[in-house]
């Protein structure tokens, strides 16, 4: 029961904990950069290229055009767009390598051909391989005029899809560049995104961040994080309740023993000893016994169900088994109290005369 | 070795005072078996909890080799029922989850007293059924796992109230038998309404509400 609800609990938990975590998983490759993508007008590309190639405030490492389109990526709550990136030819390789990733079957895309390069991991995801379609004239959401064909695929956490410049220069709109800059040092790059938002507030472009990201994914989350609450609340004190009812007919026949034992000269409080050390083993150890529970079942959950579909799920994840804490903590008190009350009124007489307590 | 100084025992009954034991004087020899007799509701039991310590008199004290029982500590008070008390209740309590001769070793926790257990189960006929569970003994068998138990460390004083008002007849004199003859150097004090079963008891005082009448 004990080890039931602390499975429970700690596997929804896990399983809500992997919903934002794919977000920061899926979209952890614009950790690497700031893009920019100026509005309406395609002369202010250049115009803010210079801005931030000139002023920024960290050693940049290379600066590049780019334009993008869209696909869908599959999650446990849906599909989520994605961007396909077009990418000069000579910028493919950096791309990668800032990925930590390389092309590990096929090859880079041919120039203007509607050809792709995909992550492992996307790969897995849409389950495409080699020759698999990306976009499509018929789909609204991964569209493009002509199929797409994944001729490459590249290895790695991230994820990533990018296709040649001049394929979507040609079949894709608006017809505006956007570009990215990426920091020398990784370890700058906060400081790039943060530089690059504020100096280009107000104007007419939109920077796209990691931070806002995960800001976004976090403020999206929290009113589903309160009524998670709401929910493990209640299910602790229903839980809690239950097991007291239980606790209590098990200890009423344990009375008996207590009375005998105490009878016989056995102390009052060497009994609520035991009784604290039973309980303590017994709490401990279905707790103990229901994260291990949660974790075998969250390992085969993340193998069989998450892993083929490259969906995040993070099977070690502390905050959601720290949210069953409460369940063992609540029986442990509830118990304690019940016995405390038992053997505050408590006459072993009684017991061995058999009239009862 | 026990003596009891005019101890009376009251107890309160829905705000009605129930003269459980008046002023009862009474001194327990080492050695002797000492029987109590009287009707039911008399105070034959409560005098026998006054005397174990199970209770603690409203006035009059007990002494236990010359200490007070009242006066020192539970703790104290404890420890002297379980290393020096021995004790048959009516019916025959035994733990549930525990062998009969685990059962018999719960009188002495943490000591090792394995081979004496097993020689008292031994002699009082329970060779064969040292390892059963209480629901696979009788009444009778239960009662004297519980005889064992009480006698385990040989005490210096077993209480019995009415150990054999669970039994027929015979089974309650061979409880009996057993309880007197196995009990080596210790004291004995039954408390029974059946004049029978105090066959071979060194002394044999009378009670009635609350009491001794001889
Ligand atoms: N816990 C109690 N509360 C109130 N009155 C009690 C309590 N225990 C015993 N009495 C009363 O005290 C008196 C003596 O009781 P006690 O149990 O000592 O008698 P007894 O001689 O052992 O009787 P029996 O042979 O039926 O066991 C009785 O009148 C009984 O009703
Ligand atoms: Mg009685």
């Amino acid at each position: 029961m004990i080890v039931l609800a602390v499975m429970l609990i700690a596997g929804i938990v896990s399983l809500i904990n992997s919903i934002p975590l794919s977000i920061k998983v899926i979209y952890a490759y614009s950790k690497q950069y700031v893009a920019v993508t100026p509005r309406g007008n395609p002369f202010l590309t250049p115009l803010f290229m210079k801005v931030v190639e000139e002023e920024s405030p960290v050693e940049l490492e290379r600066v590049m055009v780019i334009r993008g389109s869209g696909v869908e990526v599959k999650s446990i709550v849906g599909n989520w767009p994605f961007v396909v990136l077009g990418l000069e030819h000579s910028d493919m390789d950096y791309y990668l390598d800032r990925m930590s990733s390389e092309v590990v079957e096929g090859r880079l895309p041919e120039a203007g051909k509607p050809e792709a390069v995909i992550s492992e991991t996307m790969s897995r995801n849409l389950g495409l391989g080699i020759g698999g379609i990306l976009q499509k004239p018929d789909e609204a959401e991964s569209f493009s005029p002509m199929p797409v064909k994944v001729v490459g695929i590249a290895d790695g956490e991230n994820w990533f899809a990018f296709t040649s410049i001049e394929y979507q220069l040609e079949n894709h709109f608006p017809n505006i560049d956007a570009f990215m800059a990426f920091a020398k040092s990784p370890a700058d790059q906060l400081k790039l995104d943060n530089w690059t938002e504020e100096q280009l507030a107000g104007q007419n472009a939109q920077v796209f961040t990691y931070r806002q990201l995960e800001e976004q994914a976090d403020t999206m989350f929290t009113i589903l994080y309160q009524i998670l609450n709401v929910v493990i609340g209640t299910l602790v004190v229903v839980i809690t309740l239950m097991m007291g009812m239980l606790i209590n007919i098990f200890l009423s026949q344990r009375v008996q023993e207590f009375g005998l034992l105490q009878a016989l000269g056995y102390t009052k409080r060497g009994l609520l000893r035991r009784v604290l050390v039973e309980t303590t083993i017994f709490v401990v150890g279905g707790w103990f016994l229901g994260l291990a529970v949660a974790f075998g079942l969250l390992n085969l959950v993340k193998v069989v169900l998450m892993d083929p579909k490259a969906f995040a799920l993070d099977t070690t994840d502390w905050s959601a088994y720290s949210y069953s804490l409460p369940v063992p903590v609540a029986i442990f008190v509830v118990s304690l109290v019940t016995v405390w009350v038992k053997f505050k009124k408590f006459d072993p007489v009684g017991i061995v005369e058999r009239r009862l307590v | 070795m026990i003596s009891l100084e005019r101890v009376s025992l009251v107890y309160e009954d829905h705000g009605r005072e129930v003269h459980a034991c008046r002023e009862v004087t009474l001194d327990v020899q080492p050695g002797e078996f000492l029987g109590i007799l009287g009707p039911s509701g008399s105070g034959k039991s409560s005098l026998l909890y006054l005397m174990s310590g199970l209770k603690v008199p409203t006035s009059g004290s007990v002494h236990w080799r010359g200490d007070d029982l009242a006066g020192m500590g539970d703790e104290v008070r404890a420890q002297i029922r379980l290393k020096e008390f021995g004790f048959v209740f009516q019916y025959p309590y035994l733990i549930g989850y525990l062998t009969a001769l685990e059962n018999v070793l719960v009188a002495l926790p943490g000591e090792d007293r394995v081979s004496e257990a097993e020689r008292l189960l031994t002699a009082l006929g329970l060779s064969e059924h040292m390892r059963r569970y209480p629901h696979q003994l009788s009444g009778g068998q239960k009662q004297r796992v519980c005889v064992a138990r009480a006698l385990l460390g040989s005490p210096a004083a077993v209480f019995a109230d009415e150990p054999t008002a669970a039994l027929d007849h015979t089974s309650g004199r061979g409880v009996m038998g057993l309880l007197n003859e196995h009990r080596g150097a210790g004291a004995l004090v039954v408390v029974t309404h059946d004049p029978v079963m105090l066959e071979g008891a060194d002394r044999v005082i009378e009670m009635e509400d609350g009491a001794i009448v001889s």
